[in-house]
């Protein structure tokens, strides 16, 4: 089975990677590294795609994101819920597809599984290294704004179905909620889908992390930056 | 009756969607289904009758765009009758009423308004929307004729979080004329869409679930792979290309001349609104090893047997053994009817050990009605089987 690396020493060593299949909460206030984090999460490896739900940034900007974190823009495909309300005639291409609004998620499960159809089919990027089934990291950012559009009880069954997709694919998933903006009620419902929680905290402007879910990692927390699409952990 | 605007679908509706209707189609998450009420939508256009579109989830401009990128076609206002309600709609009336009960009156009212200006004779909404802002039974409510003109058609999409029990429900309480459920799954392909026939009000056929694909705009039900296996000599190369319009066989010349398939026949066909692809197989003992890969993803499967011939039938039951342990659908087909020394069907089935269920067939694989006989059967047994 594939195993997804993060970049982060401390989890890398102890596990040699996520397992395929493995479904993971960055839990983040306000103002923090979340974004970057999770960006760096979902890179893709040599060999590896990366899908981005994006319900906050344009598609160009989501890929300028993986450029600069350091990914061929060629193995990232963005499923964009935020252009078409201004843009209503934008058109899909393979790469890039696009949803009225973060309310549709008719259209973004669709958008996906037409995506995750094309990586499969080897058509995606047409520089395929032929892995098989083919790696494909996914992110949702994020999941606060997902729930600003529709209730709890039915964004609950949506990420229910595609967490259980990823692990179908073999895929690694990366979602990203809002600690602050929610009560326990929904970041613990959240939570229970998750196979891993990244908690992130913000102490007088320096971010820390701990990693909850891994069995041979501890849950302290660790300063850390991101640099490049590099997690820098301070020691 | 309104066309179904979908291929093979209208037929097995009996003919469409009777007038007056209430049609649900449900979409399981992440199902490429969408195209399926568009092209009743379509159907209903181009027959002139006038529609209302409840869009909650998308704006009208956005909405046009994508039934025009999927269709390849595009709705014109010049050409053809709509209304929308659409999302900035339910904004509006979200901000313009503080009870759900206001905003429940609200939503009727603009419905009933649209439908009177409009002479609007056929509603489409999409539903999980309006399902989460109201429930269940006031959203249903609100796409009944309760709101609707009484003898309007209504055809409604929903994003079926709730699994088959929910459909069972709504089947029990007869609240649609017509449930069809379209799906997903990874086997036996992976990425795989079918829809499934759940309920008719208006006949008693049978649940069907049949495969489709999306082509050219169109819902187009097709069969990926039915696999034609059998002894050497039994027919397989001559029914597949009795069956199909397009195909070949990698066959070598035996040592008395006669052509032996060494690899596969290949064939396509186009019939009763279907893709059909057959695969047959090779028949000598020696290319058994292949036999796996061949029946892997295997959607039915025919068992051709050389009806004249007794030696042959310990062969195809060792065949039949390997088909049945598949679960697939399957059929044999005795050829060579037309030859003497035939033996009865009861001794067919005695030989190779199937049971009453399985249906045989005396054929002619000369013989292009005998042959399409034989698939309409399987075809049926398919889209009846639930994957």
């Amino acid at each position: 089975m594939y195993s997804y690396k993060t970049g982060i020493p401390q989890i890398d060593q102890a596990t040699g990677g996520f397992d395929a299949g493995t479904n993971l909460l960055i839990l983040a206030p306000s103002l923090s590294c979340a974004e970057d984090l999770a960006y760096s999460l979902t890179r893709p490896l040599h060999g590896e795609y990366a899908v981005m739900l994006s319900t906050n940034e344009r598609a160009s900007e989501v890929i300028d994101q993986f450029k600069a974190a350091g990914a061929d823009k060629q193995f990232v495909g963005v499923i964009d819920a935020i252009t078409k309300s201004s843009t209503p005639t934008v058109a899909d291409t393979g790469r890039f597809m696009f949803v009225t609004n973060p309310t549709d998620l008719t259209g973004i499960g669709i958008k996906f599984s037409q995506m995750i159809e094309t990586i499969f089919d080897g058509t995606f990027s047409g520089k395929e290294t032929g892995l098989f089934p083919p790696p494909i990291r996914f992110c949702i950012n994020s999941v606060s704004t997902l729930l600003m559009y529709r209730k709890l009880e039915v964004l609950y069954q949506f990420l229910h179905v595609m967490t259980a997709k990823l692990k179908k694919v073999e895929g690694f998933g990366v979602y990203i909620l809002n600690s602050e903006a929610f009560d326990e009620k929904t970041v613990s419902l959240i939570k229970q889908l998750m196979t891993i929680v990244i908690e992130i905290k913000v102490e007088r402007s320096d971010n820390y992390f701990r990693v909850m879910g891994i069995r041979g990692v501890n849950a302290d927390w660790h300063k850390f930056t991101v640099s490049k699409g590099q997690v820098v952990i301070a020691l | 009756m309104i066309s179904s605007g979908m291929f093979g679908i209208d037929d097995m509706l009996g003919g469409g969607i009777p007038e007056g209707s209430r049609v649900l189609y449900s979409l399981d998450p992440g199902v490429d289904g969408q195209l399926f009420m568009i092209s009743t939508l379509f159907s209903v256009l181009e027959k002139g009758q006038s529609c209302l579109a409840i869009i909650p989830h998308t704006t009208v401009d956005a909405f046009l765009h994508d039934v025009g990128q999927l269709r390849g076609k595009t709705i014109q206002a010049k050409d053809h009758r709509i209304a929308f309600l659409d999302s900035v709609d339910r904004e509006r009336i979200q901000r313009s009423t503080t009870t759900r009960e206001a905003a429940e009156r609200e939503w009727q009212a603009r419905i009933n308004k649209l439908c009177t200006d409009n002479k609007v004779e056929v509603i489409f909404g999409y539903f999980d929307i309006i399902y989460e802002d109201f429930g269940l039974e006031k959203g249903l409510k609100l796409l009944s004729r309760d709101c609707c003109p009484p003898d309007s058609t209504i055809i409604i999409e929903h994003l079926n979080f709730e699994g088959d029990t929910f459909l069972e429900s709504l089947g029990v309480r007869k609240t649609f004329d017509l449930i069809l459920a379209i799906k997903s799954s990874f086997r036996p392909l992976p990425h795989f869409n079918y829809f499934t026939i759940l309920y008719t009000s208006w006949s008693a056929q049978l649940r069907r679930s049949v495969p489709f694909l999306v082509r050219n705009g169109h819902i187009v039900p097709y069969i990926p792979k039915i696999v034609v296996t059998g002894p050497p000599e039994s027919g397989k190369s001559r029914f597949v290309a009795s069956a199909t319009e397009l195909g070949m066989s990698v066959d070598q010349s035996g040592l008395v001349g006669e052509a032996t398939t060494v690899a596969m026949d290949f064939g396509w066909l186009h019939w009763q609104d279907f893709d059909i692809t057959l695969y047959g197989t090779p028949g000598q003992p020696r290319f058994d090893p292949m036999l796996p890969v061949i029946l892997n993803n295997a959607m039915g499967v025919v068992l051709l047997v050389d009806a004249t011939n007794r030696d042959q039938l310990a062969r195809a039951r060792h065949l039949y053994k390997i088909i049945t342990r598949r679960h697939v659908p399957l059929v044999v087909a005795a050829n060579k009817k037309d030859l003497p020394g035939l033996m009865s069907e009861e001794e067919i089935r005695k030989g190779i050990g199937t049971g009453k269920n399985v249906p045989v067939f005396l054929i002619s694989a000369h013989q292009k009605d005998d042959v399409r006989a034989v698939l309409e059967s399987l075809v049926n047994s398919i889209t009846r089987f639930i994957y």
